[in-house]
């Protein structure tokens, strides 16, 4: 009775080990034979064992892998960084996401993100890893580089151009100003009214001809002729902005405060110029009351955020994009001088400072401006 | 002394390969009360016989002052100037850069070659004249510190 007892105990206790190994050995199938993720075991540099989404990737049979030597599928020129980092690995205990790529049997090159970490297989070290295919990402990586070299070589032409056209030809219009101003100087009232006024168009032609040039010359220096940048304190900045503006602003009895601004890293002259644009359009663009002009920043994580408030004619908000940029003017040049560059030299300055400028205004009401700057003081590219 | 050298004719030698401009100093010299003799060289390497009385130069004066472009071809108003200022018969004379160009390397390249004074060709007439009359100006400051010098 006894010995039946236990007999019937162990019985029921190997049937639940079997269900346990046979649990075991489905868990065991899915997880390595279905896995999503190519995974192998290497040892003496060779394939021991791999399941089927590795075979996937390398266009084999499973069974056509075991054995082989696995650096052979990797593509010759990858071979030796390929086994410097399986040595690194065994010093280091494991590697993450190494990427190189393959060879499959079609002859096909594919680009695979290794992991690996040191194991003992039956007894003797070996090497676990696992492989994705990392082909559509590297392609697409590839095709992204090669977009953003074409459009910054092709920047980079633009103000090369920019600048050579702006300055070149600035000489043969200087000649057609000079000459035009000295035929107005010596022959004015001296031929009839038709040429007073002929030459008279002549000469403001080529003035703002020129200061067009002069314009654009310096929107387009602003990224080839940039200093390096350093820290620089805000308060020192908009006070040099200020002693620009020094006649401008008594003239029209302006009133510009600053309240404590940062220190920060950027390009010195270029951060005058921003400032000194933007004071200067909020003189500019006042309204019969004496400018009110304040300047305050705001700091959130690595950004500054500057705000130049005024109390001048506003700006219709459907222009609050357009006006930053270049040659665009919402005024008549009788109404207000002006080529209308400036805000769109000042969008240039924020953007090489890795910040953004936007403005909120109603017409009538005044304008703010606002323009970010990034701590870290990275150069946008 | 200052009577003396006010007297004579300032011998300036303008050298620039656009008539034009050669011309506008014409006129904005004449606007000038100073008594001038001008010369005219198109390009360094002319300017350079001039100044050593080479070939055709031999009877040529020494001027008392160089109006220089920068933009020239053959030699430019750099290579120029710095010849100038290495010859220890010629380095005395100062030497005025007068250029279109508002490119600021030009004037740091200028500095160290050590230029007297540097004026941008300016866009206005009137400008252009104001500054001529101010390059009389620095000519007669430099000869009355010279002659107390000596």
């Amino acid at each position: 009775m006894n010995q039946m007892l236990k007999m019937d105990q162990q019985i029921a206790k190997s049937e639940v080990m079997a269900r346990e190994i046979k649990q075991s050995r489905e868990l065991f199938r899915i997880l390595f034979y279905r896995s999503p993720i190519g995974t192998y075991i290497i040892q003496d540099g060779h394939l021991r064992l791999v399941n089927r989404q590795f075979a996937y990737i390398l266009g084999y049979e499973e069974d056509e892998l075991i054995g082989r030597p696995s650096l052979s599928f990797v593509l010759p020129e990858d071979r030796d960084a390929v086994r410097e980092n399986a040595v690194s690995m065994l010093k280091g205990g494991s590697s993450l996401g190494y990427e190189f790529r393959v060879v499959n049997k079609q002859a096909k090159i594919k680009w695979v993100m290794e992991t690996v970490v040191p194991i003992y297989y039956r007894r003797k070290r070996a090497t676990l890893g696992s492989l994705i295919d990392v082909t559509e990402r590297k392609q697409m990586e590839e095709r992204l580089k090669q977009i953003t070299d074409e459009m910054q070589r092709s920047n980079t032409e633009l103000e090369q151009f920019a600048y050579v056209i702006s300055h070149d030809l600035q000489e043969p219009l200087r000649m057609v100003s000079s000459y035009t101003q000295l035929l107005a100087k010596r022959y004015s009232k001296k031929l009839d009214a038709d040429a007073d006024e002929f030459i008279a168009y002549a000469v403001d032609g080529a003035k703002r001809m020129q200061t067009l040039l002069h314009d654009l010359l310096d929107y387009s220096r602003v990224g080839t002729r940039g200093k390096p940048f350093s820290l620089v304190n805000c308060e020192h900045i908009v006070e040099q902005a200020m002693a620009n503006l020094k006649i401008a602003i008594e003239e029209c009895g302006a009133s510009v405060s600053y309240d404590v601004l940062p220190t920060i890293m950027g390009d010195e002259g270029q951060l005058v110029r921003l400032f000194q644009n933007l004071i200067g359009n909020a003189i500019k663009f006042r309204r019969e009351e004496a400018p009110q002009v304040n300047i305050s920043a705001q700091r959130r994580n690595n950004t500054v955020t500057f705000s130049v408030k005024d109390n001048g004619i506003g700006i219709d908000p459907q222009h609050s994009q357009s006006i930053f940029e270049i040659f665009r003017r919402l005024h008549t040049k009788e109404e207000y001088q002006g080529t209308g560059m400036g805000l769109a030299i000042c969008k240039k300055i924020v953007d090489r400072h890795g910040g953004h400028i936007s403005v909120q205004s109603q017409p009538g009401q005044g304008s703010t401006f606002y323009f970010s700057v990034d701590m870290a003081g990275g150069e946008a590219e | 002394m200052k009577s003396k050298t006010a007297k004579r004719p300032i011998e300036i030698l303008i050298v620039d390969d656009n008539p034009g401009d050669v011309r506008l100093t014409v006129e904005a010299l004449k606007a000038g009360k100073v008594q001038n003799k001008l010369h005219t060289a198109h390009d360094g390497v002319e300017a350079l016989s001039f100044l050593r009385r080479k070939g055709e130069y031999a009877d040529a004066p020494l001027p008392d002052l160089i109006l220089l472009d920068l933009n020239m071809p053959r030699m430019n108003g750099s290579q120029l100037l710095a010849e100038v200022k290495e010859d220890s018969a010629l380095k005395h004379i100062p030497v005025i850069i007068l250029t279109g160009s508002r490119d600021i390397n030009d004037v740091v390249k200028t500095q160290n070659l050590h230029a007297d004074w540097y004026v941008t060709k300016p866009i206005d007439l009137e400008q252009f004249t104001r500054a001529v009359k101010s390059i009389i100006d620095f000519w007669l400051t430099t000869v009355k510190l010279q002659t107390e010098e000596r």
